[in-house]
């Protein structure tokens, strides 16, 4: 019995899903920004992803966000190249990042009030195959019908096996890289 | 005698070596990236169709569309404008989708090629050209089908 009430509950979300492309309290997000930002002392190396789509469920905190890994952009061509090749990112084999988590202080966010809100999150990071739990904070701005998450966070490159061991790579990027993200959604 | 003409031989020979790598090393570190709408197309397909192909089998669908090194496919996709948007770097983005697909594409403009999507209107039947960077999925996670995404567009006149 139960296991059907949840089939059907699924059913239903994916159909409402389908049609609306959101259910209520769950909003899409397709305009977003992530960046990578490393730093050492030979250079800083940025790039600039706006290809994300990311989801956020204002009554159950739930944020999932999906990042295009070819959609990095480099000033460098070169160190494009180096980014998707199958010695860094392999983003042919592995396309997508994912994050899947959860706003863990929901009660000191008003999503219906406008204002500024120190969040909280915890979740699994997935980048090339490998998953880490991280635990972050961000900031969710209210303002009308508009959403805006943001949170700013590092990311230890070994910990998802990228790493590098000779030449130019493994002096000029850094071993810990910083990823900001911002996201809007809006409300219906 | 002999042995001066080949050390200055031998010199040349590593000076003109020298050269050549750091002419290259440097053309490759300030290699400016692939001018995409100037390249040729890979790939010419309707809108489902490049949805349907990575709905069947996603893996082969990357296989044949993705690069290793990031510098995948070109395609020209025909479909109907369903929505037009713009995103962070206030380039414009058009979705493709043809009615009764689960997902569509999704193509970036440029700052340069935005004025083209301007004056698209919706509903309507366009080609657009780009370089693909990700395909369609069903996400478990987001609970929502995921489009193909295109980046570097610009509408095929």
């Amino acid at each position: 019995m139960k296991t059907t009430k949840t089939l059907l509950s699924i059913l239903a979300v994916i159909f409402t899903i389908s049609l609306y492309g959101q259910t209520s309290g769950k909003l899409v997000s397709s305009k977003s920004h992530v960046k990578f930002f490393s730093h050492t002392s030979f250079e800083d190396i940025e790039a600039n992803n706006y290809t994300s789509v990311g989801t956020i469920n204002t009554e159950t905190g739930d944020m999932v966000f999906s990042v295009p890994m070819q959609g990095f952009e480099f000033e460098k061509s070169l160190m494009q190249k180096h980014f998707n090749g199958n010695k860094f990112l392999d983003t042919k084999k592995f396309p997508k990042a994912k994050f899947k988590g959860k706003i863990t202080n929901l009660d000191q966010i008003d999503f219906n009030k406008d204002g500024s809100y120190d969040a909280t999150v915890e979740g699994d990071l997935t980048i090339k195959g490998e998953t880490n739990s991280i635990n972050e904070k961000g900031t969710v701005v209210v303002k009308g019908n508009q959403i805006e998450v943001q949170s700013k966070f590092n990311v230890t490159l070994a910990d998802y096996k990228i790493t590098f061991v000779e030449g130019k790579p493994s002096t000029n990027i850094a071993k810990t890289v910083e990823i900001s993200v911002i996201a809007d959604f809006t409300k219906e | 005698m002999k042995k001066r003409k080949l050390i200055k031989l031998v010199i040349i020979l590593i000076v003109t070596g020298f050269i050549i790598a750091g002419g290259t090393a440097f053309y490759m570190f300030n290699m400016p990236h692939r001018n995409v709408q100037k390249s040729k197309s890979d790939y010419s397909l309707s809108s489902s169709q490049i949805v349907n192909e990575y709905l069947t089998d996603a893996n082969a669908a990357n296989e044949k569309y993705l690069s290793d090194d990031g510098e995948s496919k070109i395609l020209e996709v025909r479909g109907i404008v369903k929505k037009i948007s713009e995103d962070f770097n206030n380039q414009k983005v058009v979705l493709l989708q043809n009615n009764g697909d689960k997902a569509g594409v999704s193509c970036s403009f440029t700052l340069e090629t935005n004025s083209d999507a301007e004056n698209l209107k919706i509903g309507s039947q366009v080609t657009i050209k780009g370089v693909i960077r990700s395909g369609a999925s069903y996400d478990d996670d987001l609970e929502l089908y995921e489009n193909v995404i295109l980046e570097k567009c610009d509408v095929v006149k």
